[in-house]
């Protein structure tokens, strides 16, 4: 008797299947690993400041960020939580300056609530970097300022998780449902999640790799995001990852999208230039150049094949620019 | 409610049959339903201007020839005009009661429309935002605004001018954006050199007050203006390095200061560095500037601070109502919008273009 019942249950969904699809399989899992990683990574740093014990776990930390840093929806957002988190890029080195100002300054700054309300430029992942990753002796003694950051990170990666988890879902998977102000119908939350994959690829290019690519006359390696952490290319690789897994989601079938991201995820891997030192030289430039064709050739392949296959759009009006 | 095109088409043209055939054309907003707003939408491949109530439902819709960017509604009779998108090569003037093209307007050789216009207080003169093409130099075209001939023009006093409204008095505040572009493709020629400013001109056409912002923020292109009494509030769009944080909005009180409005420190990045539209309440107190590209709206209190956030995707055209505001979306989405939040009005097969043009002058 439970048979024909829970056949005639799974009949009735596969409309949803594309985007509830990505909230329970994708962002749900994403956003609970990021919060367990940044509470491993608390818990180390109240347990021990030494910069090796912590680096493991730093390093966890940031990815299972980069699972999750392409969503700029709810919950990440609110806040300034995702700007707070990864602080990148900062051409006016406002982080360093803010981390410097608490490293040295009133000790209340650092509790709890008190490091809340301070510059998102000097928290996050970014922040924490500086500290076991210094380019520079501390100004002083690091390790109060190590586990508030830490703390903040883990209070931040929670927040986002539980509101996902207790409300913001809720509003993706029931669009047009009375009260839903946030999702008018089915379409939009398809075109919303189309929009984190198409924005987070031109950021990808743009910024992760054109902002150290710069031009052929002056390339910019000091500007490749999480140098010293050695992280650049591996957040290419991460994100280039997650956002396949997204449009799997999203849009199984969207076999050219996904064989284009096949194709950067190779040259991402095949890459030997962990922080994109080598763009300096013409050679290495040239590899670094082709990935980001690749990222830009995913972006727009996506765009057309999601686009007719989904009936989705960059913005009306935010493609028009005027 | 909304009613089907079909539906008003027949309502109006019955309607428009009557009027021709009683009246002159002469026609009030009342007669044309008493819009609140017009607006520019994309409905499939077709577009078209729609008059909306202040709760957003459609009053009338009339077929464009191509996509639609802003209006000017005059302050007495039932008419718009609607302005092409960028570069533009026509702008129409529309009966509002008989869905009728009264007037077809071409810039003249070597000029193009920008986007924007305004009556003068009185309705008798409309004014475009113009360049010459070729160089992108701002001009504003005179329009006799009985049989719409051309009767002259004057300088904006910048390049690649945008909005403009009128001031009491009769005087005209102009954004010049700054911004050279390519006459045929909107390539964007001058970015590390370009110098946005506000113009100011009196009744003749004389530019009497400029501002121009700190040299920091001469990438920051001033576009979009709202006004309230004396003051203007001004919308910018940012083209410098995206990773650094610049203010959108500013209010500038000719012979006076200037102030900036910058988001809080959380938000810096909300509207990626660009407004797309802007508003202030006629009682003085809100302002708001929406983000397509941040999916967001902002406000302000009528002294520059802000008071909240609220996001909802391609949100861009964006007019006062009452105390409050009304916002209109790309996916075809009119809210209602306040401290509180946005509050679904309507929600149609249109998708709402950049801007949305109050028809209370």
């Amino acid at each position: 008797m439970c048979r024909p019942l829970l056949a005639a249950i799974f009949l009735a969904t596969p409309a949803l299947a594309d985007y509830r699809e990505v909230v329970e399989g994708h962002i749900l899992p994403g956003y609970a690993a990021f919060a367990a990683a940044t509470d491993d990574l608390a818990e180390k740093a109240g347990e021990s400041c030494d910069a090796e014990a912590l680096k493991p776990a730093y390093q966890a930390a940031f990815d299972a960020w980069m699972a999750v840093s392409h969503l700029h929806l709810g919950p990440a957002d609110e806040k300034g939580r995702a700007l707070a988190i990864a602080f990148w890029p900062d051409p006016k080195g406002l982080g360093a300056k803010a981390q410097r100002g608490l490293l040295t300054g009133d000790p209340a700054a650092l509790a709890p609530e008190a490091f809340a309300d301070q510059s998102v430029a000097a928290r996050g992942l970014m922040g924490l970097e500086r500290l076991p990753y210094p380019d520079e002796p501390p100004a002083a003694d690091p390790c109060a300022l190590i586990r508030a950051t830490a703390g903040d990170l883990a209070r931040m990666a929670g927040e986002i998780e539980a509101e996902w988890r207790d409300g913001y879902a809720d509003l993706m998977l029931s669009p047009g449902a009375a009260g839903n102000a946030s999702y008018l119908t089915e379409q939009e939350v398809r075109q919303a999640l189309f929009t984190q994959l198409a924005t987070a690829l031109e950021f990808l290019a743009d910024t992760r790799l054109g902002r150290p690519l710069g031009t052929f006359d002056r390339p910019r390696p000091e500007r490749a995001e999480a140098r010293a952490s050695g992280r650049s290319l591996a957040n290419v690789r991460a994100e280039l990852a997650a956002l396949r897994d997204l449009t799997a989601r999203l849009a199984p079938e969207a076999a050219d999208t996904l064989a284009a991201f096949d194709r950067a995820i190779g040259l991402a891997d095949k890459l030997d230039d962990p922080v994109f030192a080598a763009v300096a030289d013409p050679q290495g430039r040239l590899k670094v150049e082709i990935l980001q064709g690749a990222v830009k050739t995913a972006r727009d392949t996506a765009v057309a094949e999601l686009g007719k296959d989904l009936g989705v759009s960059i913005g009306f009006n935010a493609a028009d620019g005027d | 409610m909304r009613r089907t095109v079909t539906e008003m088409a027949t309502r109006r043209g019955f309607l428009a049959g009557l009027a021709a055939a009683a009246l002159p054309a002469r026609m009030s907003w009342a007669e044309a339903g008493s819009p609140a707003f017009v607006a520019a939408g994309r409905e499939g491949e077709g577009y078209s201007l729609h008059g909306l109530t202040g709760q957003g439902e459609d009053i009338f819709r009339i077929a464009l020839p191509a996509r639609g960017h802003a209006a000017a509604a005059h302050p007495v009779r039932a008419e718009a005009v609607a302005f092409a998108r960028r570069p533009g090569t026509f702008a129409i003037v529309l009966n509002c009661v008989t869905g009728k093209v009264c007037h077809r307007l071409t810039p003249p050789e070597g000029r193009q429309f920008n986007g924007h216009g305004v009556f003068s207080a009185d309705g008798s003169v409309l004014m475009t935002s113009e360049v010459v093409a070729d160089v992108s130099e701002g001009r504003v075209g005179l329009w006799e605004a009985e049989t719409y001939r051309r009767i002259g023009e004057w300088q904006t006093g910048g390049i690649g001018p945008h909005d403009m409204k009128l001031l009491p008095g009769g005087r005209l505040v102009i954004a010049n954006g700054g911004i050279e572009t390519d006459p045929t493709d909107r390539t964007k020629l001058n970015i590390d050199r370009m110098q946005p400013n506000l113009s100011l001109l009196d009744t003749e056409g004389r530019i009497i007050e400029q501002l121009e912002l700190d040299l920091d923020l001469h990438q920051n292109s001033i576009r979009h203006l709202a006004t309230h009494g004396d003051r203007v509030a001004f919308a910018m769009q940012w083209e410098g390095d995206p990773a650094i944080a610049v203010p959108q909005l500013g209010v500038w009180q000719p012979g006076g200061a200037v102030m900036l409005c910058p988001p809080v420190e959380a938000e810096a990045f909300v509207m990626q560095g660009y407004a797309g539209s802007i508003a202030w309440t006629a009682d003085g107190a809100r302002i708001a500037i929406t983000s397509p590209r941040g999916g967001a709206v902002m406000l302000f209190d009528g002294a520059g601070a802000v008071l909240s956030t609220h996001r909802r995707a391609d949100i861009c055209g964006v007019a006062a109502e009452g105390s409050g505001f009304v916002a209109t979306d790309g996916l075809g989405g009119i809210w209602a919008c306040d401290e509180r939040g946005l509050r679904p009005l309507a929600k149609g097969g249109s998708a709402w273009d950049n801007h949305l043009v109050s028809c209370r002058v």
